[in-house]
């Protein structure tokens, strides 16, 4: 479970660039639930997931996570609990570094790292188990430098790391935005079959909004940094692209002129 | 070139090759320029020449020269990591201050002659080697040691860590990694072995001067270079740190040859060296750049 209560996020406070970038947020996401999240550019959903993970502070609110206060946690605390995956494959992985000394580095997310041998023994059997379902023959390249690898195959790649180690939350920040739609669908599939096999609580921030109807139990709109439109799976099953780009739109134009969502149930 | 002067250069070769493995350490893994090196080479041959002055078997000099140098590295990572000021500038602060630390270190005098005091070479000139081979023979021996314990530390948990922090910070941080640490460790470690390369320097060369740094960024740049031009393409990490090594040794023949060059009247003097050093380095920058191809401009066609 993941709550977040009355989440504010204010950059360049009181210069002459002030952005407001989440304005009392509030979202409840079940344990197991995959959220789609939508919303038009400068909505807060970057914001968010950056909150969410660590690596930006909130100046209000509460994060919780599971029975986790992590509000004050810094990132590399909450990487025990959360596993992020980037929009650029280029960004989840090391390119001069292998494909198992990548996945040995994800294997060990949120443990401190001492002195021990850096991959062990058995870890390559288990690197191969994982990485053979994707189909994509990694498994064969284990000492492959990462570099050598499509912007596909990285991005698979990095889904393996995130979720290898079952995360208590998986972020999906547009993580097939910079993909050609056939790669695009190649790994929203691997990302499917990996989160229905550990039902992973997960968040998907997505421009697509086919894929934003196609996958998942919720849909959730942002819009000036809250949330303003909510369709739990019934309502959600009832959208189409049109139906909700006329939302989006209307939402858009209405602005921070509501203050509570509406939900669709 | 004699006998001697190929044993000179090939010893000298051998001691900044530890120091090249620390440049190496902080410009390639960690993708940290880093000029502390220039202040802390002279920091562990003050260190350890003080030490032996005062009495200090010459083996247990080099501890506190090689702490003194991780400390010097460890208040670059702090400026750097901790409080956001830009590496090269960081490097360069601390650097300036070592001048001075250096001097004070010394007892306000700019060197320290070792002339007569006992070294970490004893034991091997009673075996009956000559000082320039007894000299030879230990540097091996320790680039050897440094060479073993960096391998085996690339190896280890924190030195993946480590290289993935020089390659991809934002994702090594998302695993949980507290990667200022780990730049501030890197950056320490690069130090000491620079340190311990300053005051094996001093004891060979018998004396401890507080000049002895300058230029020291640039020579380890080189080394790497040259190493990774000996042995290019796509390595493992013990064969690109033994190059480092190596490239360390090739530099030195390769301006012990440049100084007995005779064209016509001219030659090179030895203060030519810096100058013809980072003609070097500057090269081997540019090599890949003036490979690859240039971009067309753009035209509206």
């Amino acid at each position: 479970m993941l709550k977040l209560s009355g989440l504010y996020k204010t950059f360049g406070q009181g210069g002459p660039n002030e952005i407001v970038a989440l304005r009392g947020l509030d979202l409840l996401v079940k344990k197991g639930e995959l959220v789609t999240i939508i919303g038009s550019n400068g909505s807060g959903k970057s914001t968010l997931m950056g909150c969410v993970a660590g690596s930006l502070a909130v100046d209000a609110g509460t994060i919780v996570l599971g029975s986790a206060n992590v509000t004050a946690w810094p990132e590399r605390r909450r990487a025990s609990l959360i596993s992020r995956v980037f929009q650029d494959p280029l960004s989840g992985t090391c390119a001069s570094m292998t494909v198992e000394e990548n996945l040995a580095l994800a294997h060990r997310r949120g443990r401190p790292r001492g002195l021990r041998r850096g991959i062990l023994k058995g870890e390559r059997e288990f690197f191969r188990a994982a990485l053979a379902p994707i189909g994509l023959g990694l498994e064969s390249r284990l000492t492959d430098q990462v570099g050598l690898l499509s912007g596909g195959q990285r991005q698979a790649l990095t889904l393996v790391m995130a979720t290898m180690v079952r995360p208590a939350l998986l972020l999906l920040d547009e993580h097939t935005a910079a993909q050609d739609p056939k790669t695009a669908a190649l790994t929203m599939r691997l990302t499917m079959e990996l989160v229905e096999r550990d039902k992973l609580t997960t968040l998907m921030i997505t421009h697509n909004l086919n894929q934003a109807l196609e996958y998942g139990q919720r849909l959730v709109m942002l819009n000036q940094g809250r949330v303003v439109l909510d369709f739990a799976a019934e309502a959600k099953a009832t959208l189409t692209v049109k139906s909700l780009l006329d939302h989006f739109l209307a939402s858009a134009e209405r602005g921070d002129s509501f203050s509570d969502s509406q939900l669709f149930n | 070139m004699t006998s001697y002067a190929f044993i000179g250069a090939v010893s000298q070769g051998l001691v900044y090759g530890l120091m090249a493995l620390g440049v190496f350490l902080t410009f390639r893994i960690l993708d940290f320029p880093d000029l502390t090196v220039d202040g802390s080479l002279p920091l562990g041959a003050a260190v350890s020449a003080m030490g032996i002055l005062a009495g200090l078997n010459p083996y247990v000099s080099l501890i506190p020269a090689v702490l003194a140098g991780f400390l010097a590295g460890v208040v670059t990572g702090v400026l750097a990591a901790r409080f956001g000021i830009l590496h090269l500038l960081a490097s360069i602060l601390t650097m300036t201050a070592l001048y001075s630390i250096n001097l004070r270190v010394m007892g306000n005098r700019p060197n320290i002659s070792l002339i007569g005091q006992p070294t970490v070479f004893e034991p091997l000139k009673r075996l009956g080697l000559s000082s320039s081979l007894a000299a030879l023979v230990f540097f091996l021996i320790v680039l050897a040691l440094a060479w073993l314990f960096l391998v085996w530390l690339m190896r280890t948990e924190f030195g993946q860590a480590l290289q993935a922090t020089g390659d991809n910070p934002k994702m090594i941080a998302s695993l949980g990694v507290n990667v200022r640490v780990t730049v501030i460790v890197g950056v320490g470690l690069s130090n000491a072995l620079v340190a311990l390369a300053g005051a094996l320097v001093a004891q060979n060369q018998g004396l401890a001067d507080v000049s002895l740094g300058v230029g020291t960024i640039v020579v380890g740049l080189a080394s790497a270079v040259v190493g990774g031009t000996i042995v290019s393409g796509r390595r493992s990490m013990a064969v690109r740190i033994a190059a480092v090594a190596l490239g360390s040794v090739v530099y030195r023949l390769a301006v012990a040859l440049a100084l007995q060059l005779k064209i016509g009247s001219f030659s090179f003097n030895p203060s030519d060296l810096n100058l013809i050093t980072s003609i070097l380095v500057i090269g081997a920058l540019l090599v890949p750049k003036l490979r690859a191809k240039p971009k067309p401009l753009k035209s509206h066609a």
